[in-house]
């Protein structure tokens, strides 16, 4: 038997929800622990475009869906302004839309009460030059783009500043339950493989595309449609807002800027299996096809890789619809003492990135009734440290354009990065694409000196850029090796994931110089450093 | 704000193979400079639709282009670099020195009119020391002689009625410290039938990018597109001496403005060899040289090997009986037009001078032969070779033979 740990709430899922969940738990003052199975948002939370919706995409078809989506847009603009870029959208119609959708749409924003503005297409056009020259009409929305990377990690660690417990790589093995009740749950720990016991009042699944699973687990039966979509990553940003398809909500209608990059989507295909990835080209030849109404040149613009995620839907009565748009984006907040009987076990589901917070409140407001705790939510007032570090830096001698990241970036750990910039003149640039210095690399390595590309790349960038960790991925592995940050056994183990999981994203979309860069990186790897196929395990 | 506006997307298809920073003669040298694939494509990735970042170091590039022979995958490297230093002038202002160095007509109209003057300060220490503290130019740096007889005063054809017609475009090196060069070129033709007209000029515009002087620069070259386009449309051909104009003329015209008319005026440019060369092809060059006996060394200037046609001076030297023409394989000069006048660049100036210098000395041939002005500058000072252009040796053979018939 293993370590036991005792505490009042365990939430089940480090993504958005999950994360969420735990910080608004932490801010109300409850003893909360969130056990997540791999990284920090490794599913649905960072396998999306990034937008943050102003509700304008779903006002004529999911009212309900679109008031919270612009409160909240308004609330996170305000609370988490570290990661949220306010780039404003465009909503463009090209002549192949419905002409009578704009009336429909006009008057649904109005009556969720969204600001449109029309903008002059011309003016549209200089501001986006990438844009269809024959669009019909456009318009402005409050839309923005959310780095849902740093969001998830950051609203995490102000929940951990607030005195809640995260533990990464755990997975949940099994839902203690006695008699009707759920008293805790068992984990193993992904590394030790190390199993330990954690008894709670509560249990929230916020575990997303993998809430099935959890309530497998606690012998209930739950319903969920995963479902799955795609999305690529255009080698530099091509636009500086959200350019969406003035229509009824579709595939391959978005486009939204994230740092350097664009990510453009998506597609909508129901799963079984919630750790289903999997990419096909024809899925990305009919994205670019209908990508290209609105982007007409998107066939000469480099694509560096794609990915696919699950949107975590539920909707009580089952339907039959394949593409899933027509399931609501709504919340699902179950309690399964009501549904099923079974006291102790709370589900919190559907909704969006957008919306994550509020989904957290309404389940924290259940908690506290269900426990019996009177505390107010205060998470659309209290605001997660900046990432904003202007201040710093400007004294180190370093490349201008890493200098020029960290100052958006580097946020609560500025004065640690800056004396390591200094002190241990680790101030060169390990990955060039995306300008990640060595020191902040180090940062993001976990005190216990667990060694993870992945989770390297998920706080800082590194190997997010044209090249994909061709250069970069190799010179961390090594640095990490040099400084006693990682054995060579792990940092191999290590690398060996990483080139594996960057190829299976470049891969589906590698034609032209993506093609090219792939054979320099399997070039490099494979005969510079010797990797063969199948040295290991790809989980 | 910087008013400029790049439609350059090549940067997209930059693998990141560094093979242009391998062949970058700075990166190559220092590592005071962040090379072409940073301060090239990759910067411009980082703040395209974001915000400008300016870097210090891109007053490091010298524009020669090694960067944009080496890409595999035809990024415009200097392109962009040539923006990021326009970018780094508008952010961080543009000191005196590179304001007058970036002004070379401007500087050669006053120094010629005061020549005997110029050239004498120029030699005197005392003088040469306060421009070191002035100005930051190294006192140790040879400077070029400047010609009273400039080649404005003597040259000011502007039509012709042979049937093949030149418009010479002679650069400010050629106008204000070498007319004999392009004297000799004149005569080149004229001993193939050819007339040669000077159609109105200003500088090419190369120290004013290399400065990050953009706007002027671009001011520049839209003058001198205008201005011989219309000669190129009465069934002139633009040959020109100096091959960064050349360059400027064929490649960063085209690449910098994108418009028609700098493309309508780039087929129409030849280097002066290469235009012999292509009078050869068709049968009708003057093949009547005197012998030389003579072994020479050629030294290509980076713009030369950027304008990827080759080595056409000494397809046309070997032309010449008895003549014998080596290439001496150097690298960079490390002069680079106005880059080795300047203090902080010097030492690197030298550093990249260093092995050309020693490959001409290990050739140690009669003469040197190279078509630049700034590079014969660097030869001048680090060997003690002659320096000549090749249009002055097809010249004297020329003439040679004339007197021999």
């Amino acid at each position: 038997m293993g370590q036991i740990i005792e505490t009042d709430v365990v939430v089940i899922g480090g993504g958005m929800t999950g994360a969420g969940v735990l910080r608004d738990l932490a801010l109300r003052g409850i003893k909360a622990i969130l056990v997540e199975q791999q990284d920090l948002g490794h599913g649905t939370s960072t396998r999306n475009h990034g937008l943050l919706h102003s509700g304008a995409r779903y006002a004529v078809r999911d009212e309900e869906a679109a008031i919270e989506s612009y409160r909240e847009n308004l609330i996170l603009k305000k609370t988490v302004p570290g990661s949220i870029e306010q780039t404003g959208g465009f909503f463009v119609k090209v002549p192949e839309d419905d002409d009578s959708y704009i009336q429909k749409w006009l008057s649904a924003c109005a009556k969720v009460g969204i600001p449109v503005e029309e903008i002059p297409v011309t003016l549209a056009l200089q501001q986006e030059p990438f844009l269809n020259k024959d669009a019909q009409v456009v318009y402005r929305v409050p839309d923005g783009a959310v780095d849902c990377f740093t969001m998830v990690v950051d609203v995490v660690a102000d929940a951990v500043n607030h005195g809640a417990k995260a533990l990464t790589y755990h997975e949940v093995v099994d839902v203690i339950t006695e008699q009707n009740r759920v008293t805790g749950v068992r984990v193993r720990d992904g590394f030790t493989g190390e199993e330990k016991v954690i008894l709670a009042e509560l249990v929230v699944n916020a575990s997303g595309p993998w809430g099935a699973k959890i309530a497998e687990l606690a012998g209930i039966p739950l319903r969920m449609i995963n479902n799955k979509g795609m999305l690529a990553i255009f080698n530099h940003r091509i636009n500086k807002q959200v350019i969406n398809r003035l229509r009824m909500p579709g595939d391959a209608d978005i486009f939204v800027p994230a740092h350097n990059v664009t990510i453009f989507g998506t597609t909508g295909i129901n799963v079984e299996d919630p750790n289903d990835f999997s990419l096909h080209r024809q899925e990305l030849e009919g994205m670019l096809a209908e990508g290209k109404k609105l982007i007409p040149s998107i066939n000469e613009l480099r694509l560096i890789r794609a990915f696919s995620g699950s949107r975590p839907l539920y909707q009580e009565s089952t339907v039959s619809d394949a593409s899933g748009r027509n399931v609501t984006r709504g919340i699902a907040l179950l309690d399964h003492l009501k549904r099923d009987g079974l006291d102790g076990l709370v589900t919190i589901t559907g909704g969006k990135l957008t919306t994550f917070r509020y989904m957290a409140e309404r389940t924290v407001d259940l908690v506290g009734e269900k426990l019996g705790i009177k505390a107010a939510c205060t998470t659309d007032q209290e605001r997660v440290p900046h990432r904003k570090a202007e201040e710093f830096f400007k004294d180190v001698d370093m490349a201008p354009a890493a200098r020029h990241k960290l100052s958006h970036w580097a946020g609560t750990k500025a004065a640690e990065i800056e004396l390591s910039l200094k002190e241990k003149a680790a101030n060169f640039v390990v990955c060039e694409c995306e300008q990640v210095t060595w020191a902040e690399i180090e940062s993001v390595i976990p005190a216990e000196g667990r060694f993870h590309l992945g989770d390297i790349r998920r706080r800082t960038r590194l190997g997010m850029g044209p090249c994909q960790g061709t250069f970069c991925n190799h010179r961390a592995a090594a640095l990490a090796v040099e400084k006693g940050k990682a054995t060579s056994d792990e940092a191999e183990r290590s690398l060996h994931h990483a080139v594996f999981e960057r190829k299976k994203g470049m891969d589906v979309v590698a034609t032209g110089e993506t093609a090219k860069q792939m054979q320099l990186m399997d070039t490099i790897y494979r005969v510079s450093l010797g990797f063969r196929e199948g040295d290991y395990q790809h989980v | 704000m910087l008013e400029l506006k790049l439609d350059e997307l090549t940067f997209d298809k930059c693998l990141k193979c560094n093979a242009c920073v391998s062949s970058c003669p700075v990166a190559n040298t220092t590592l005071e400079f962040g090379g072409p694939k940073h301060l090239g494509p990759e910067l411009k990735r980082l703040m395209n639709n974001q915000g400008i970042i300016d870097d210090k170091r891109i007053e490091f590039c010298t524009l020669c282009g090694s960067c944009d022979m080496s890409c595999p995958e035809n990024v415009h490297v200097t392109t962009l670099t040539a923006f990021a230093k326009a970018i780094h002038s508008d952010k961080s202002g543009t000191k005196f020195r590179d304001f007058v160095l970036s002004n070379a007509e401007w500087v050669g109209k006053l120094a010629s009119a005061f020549a005997p003057v110029t050239n004498f300060a120029m030699g005197m220490k005392p003088v040469r020391k306060v421009m070191e503290i002035v100005m930051d130019i190294p006192a140790e740096r040879q400077f070029p002689k400047y010609r009273f007889h400039n080649f404005n005063r003597v040259y000011k054809k502007k039509t012709a009625s042979t049937e093949r017609k030149v418009a010479y475009f002679a650069g400010c090196y050629a106008t204000f410290n070498a007319p004999e060069v392009a004297m000799s070129f004149i005569k080149v033709m004229e001993h193939n039938g050819i007339e040669v007209v000077k159609p109105d000029q200003k500088c090419c515009g190369v120290p004013m990018f290399a400065n990050g002087q953009m706007k002027q620069g671009l001011k520049n070259a839209n003058h001198n597109i205008t201005s011989f386009l219309e000669y190129t449309r009465q069934g002139y051909d633009v040959v020109l001496t100096c091959t960064s104009c050349t360059l400027a003329f064929k490649k960063e015209y085209v690449s910098f403005l994108n418009t028609e008319e700098a493309k309508e005026l780039a087929s129409h440019v030849y280097d002066a060899d290469e235009y012999l060369r292509l009078l050869k092809e068709s049968g009708e060059l003057n093949m009547n040289f005197a012998p030389m006996k003579v072994r020479a060394g050629y030294y290509a200037p980076c713009h030369m090997k950027a304008q990827g046609i080759g080595n056409p001076a000494m397809d046309i030297l070997e032309l010449i009986p008895g003549y014998e023409i080596q290439d001496v394989g150097a690298g960079c000069c490390g002069q680079c037009g106005t880059f080795g006048f300047k203090t902080e660049k010097y030492d690197v100036s030298m550093a990249i001078g260093r092995p050309m210098a020693e490959a001409v000395k290990e050739v140690d041939a009669d003469y040197t032969v190279t078509e630049c002005g700034m590079c014969k500058n660097q030869l001048d000072q680090l060997t003690d070779k002659t320096v000549k252009h090749p249009m002055q040796i097809v010249a004297e053979s020329y003439e040679r033979a004339k007197v021999l018939s």
